[in-house]
């Protein structure tokens, strides 16, 4: 449903953007990952319409009045307005329902409180981030762009915000195009990734197959690991809780398996999924 | 639009500094009231020192219609200044703060959205220079009481009473007209500079060099006419003993023209800018 095809974009100081092309569809969530500057930024500007491409051109099917909403670096706010008074603005001007039961029902979607009444100045980071979401939100577009939603929140706030993310694809099948630096919660949220390093998407495809064809250390956290003799096998770096495996993805099942018949019990196994591997992977 | 204008109204009214502003512009006409009741007579006593060796003077020269013409020339710097600052701000703060970009991600065109601030700016004005006739009128009238107008413009000229006042109401009216004009042009400066604090210097740039070259004689009669510094200072042309109502009604006309010249070319300019 939306579509950025061929976009190129140039700065004084540079390329930002060279021939990329990018597609989401309705109830996906896409990642974006990429390094400072890598254009992240300015991609999502130019798929938002703030800025205007060089080359290239940005697809949108939809007939609602608002097909594209988002959040771009940081969110937006009248800082000496409450959180409904925002909304009733940003409502408002855009000829959204902005009735009292309409701005109440879109703070309770995203988790925010209806009692708060003070300016959004003495809002946390994470309630700034969710207002900013029910301001995307206004007018239900059919495609969310969130650059950086989790920045600078806490382990809750981006358990949280990654829930209302999941939940807004999911139930309300909206297009999600989100980029962060965390890239244990884009791996967990994400249908579909792709990689930008210096304005050329390097990498993409489904998350398990960017994990499963990319990605080589596994932590596993079980007890008496230090023990185990299958690890013997593999390049293992261990750790004060876990242990870092060095192995393919398809090796995984095996190594648990192994590790279950020797008496022990695996609790987590997480893929180290670190940008340096996905775009060095696509360089080499 | 009619829904941009109410949410700029609001922000304009939740914002402190547009009371800020208020409240500069009524310490300005306190401290000339503050001034004129403990110096006035003093000071036009000095001034008509030669005048009262000739003549006689019937009442108090130091009235309320005084009162109010020292107010209005506050016009010249004082009140375009403040004006300035707070109606670049309506654009300047949106960069700022980031919501700018914010509007511009929802269903609002942009010509809209900006042509809203050009007219909440002239709303602002002309509720400003009112609120500014209005309590002068009151205070002045009620300290100071009723008189004949004395002015020098080149030469001393006397208006009576209920004269005065009249010309009086027009100058406000007039000087109006030149308050939109420094607030159309400081929105047009805050869209092409975006930072507030270099818009409030470019302001303040623009209305000094517009005061400079009022006085300046630029050559060409067209320009010495219809120049917009040449423009700025009709509401003075109301206190000449003889007054040219015509030229009076042509400059405002043309400063008119300017302010809608100055919103079409902002409002192009903002529209083909990329945001962010």
């Amino acid at each position: 449903m939306l579509t950025g095809n061929n976009l190129s974009k140039s700065y004084a100081s540079g390329k930002a953007l060279d021939d990329v092309t990018i597609r989401l569809v309705p109830g996906q969530i896409c990642g974006l990952l990429g390094r400072n500057g890598a254009g992240k930024s300015t991609l999502f500007k130019i798929l938002c319409g703030l800025i205007k491409p060089d080359t290239g051109e940005v697809i949108i099917n939809s007939q609602r009045p608002k097909p594209i909403g988002g959040i771009i670096e940081r969110p937006g706010l009248y800082n000496y307005l409450n959180a409904y008074d925002n909304l009733k603005i940003f409502a408002g001007i855009q000829g959204a329902p902005a009735d009292a039961g309409s701005i109440n029902q879109i703070l309770t979607k995203v988790g925010l409180p209806l009692d708060r009444k003070d300016p959004v100045r003495n809002f946390s980071l994470g309630m700034k981030q969710r207002l900013g979401i029910a301001i995307a939100l206004l007018n239900n577009p059919q495609c969310l762009v969130l650059d950086e939603p989790f920045s600078g929140l806490d382990p809750i706030g981006v358990t949280a915000l990654v829930n209302l993310i999941v939940s807004l694809a999911a139930n309300d099948h909206i297009a999600i195009l989100l980029s962060s630096h965390l890239m244990s919660e884009i791996s967990k949220c994400c249908h579909y990734l792709y990689v930008i390093d210096q304005g050329h998407i390097v990498n993409s495809g489904t998350t398990n197959q960017l994990i499963s064809e990319h990605i080589h250390t596994f932590s596993i956290t079980a007890n008496n690991l230090q023990t185990a003799k299958t690890l013997q096998n593999y390049e293992v770096k261990h750790g004060v809780n876990d242990a870092k495996v060095i192995c393919h993805a398809r090796d995984i099942p095996t190594l648990l398996q192994s590790l279950l018949n020797e008496g022990i019990e695996v609790t987590a196994c997480t893929p180290e999924l670190t940008l340096e591997e996905l775009i060095k992977t696509t360089a080499a | 639009m009619r829904a941009l204008l109410r949410a700029e109204m609001l922000k304009l009214i939740k914002q402190s500094k547009t009371y800020y502003a208020l409240a500069a512009i009524l310490v300005i006409e306190l401290l000339i009231f503050i001034t004129a009741y403990y110096q006035g007579t003093t000071i036009l006593d000095l001034l008509l020192d030669n005048l009262k060796q000739s003549f006689y003077f019937e009442g108090t020269l130091l009235n309320g219609n005084l009162i109010m013409y020292i107010v209005l020339n506050s016009l010249w710097f004082n009140v375009p200044l403040i004006l300035m600052i707070v109606t670049s701000g309506l654009v300047t703060d949106e960069y700022k703060d980031g919501t700018l970009q914010t509007v511009m991600l929802q269903a609002v065109k942009k010509w809209k959205f900006i042509l809203a601030k050009y007219i909440m700016a002239v709303l602002f004005t002309v509720t400003v220079i009112a609120l500014m006739m209005l309590t002068t009128f009151i205070l002045a009238y009620s300290i100071f009481g009723k008189g004949d107008l004395v002015v020098y413009i080149n030469t001393l000229n006397f208006f009576k009473s209920a004269d005065a006042f009249r010309r009086i109401c027009w100058a406000f009216a007039s000087g109006t007209v030149a308050m939109v004009f420094y607030s159309v042009a400081s929105i047009t400066l805050a869209i092409l500079i975006k930072d507030s604090a270099k818009t409030w210097i470019a302001a303040a740039l623009f209305l000094i060099i517009t005061n400079l070259l009022l006085k300046v004689d630029l050559g060409i009669s067209a320009l010495n006419a219809y120049f917009f510094p040449k423009l700025i200072d009709t509401w003075q042309q109301l206190f000449y003993f003889e007054t040219n109502w015509l030229a009076i009604g042509l400059n405002n006309a043309v400063l008119l023209l300017y302010c809608l010249a100055l919103t079409v070319a902002g409002t192009y300019l903002f529209n083909k800018k990329d945001i962010g």
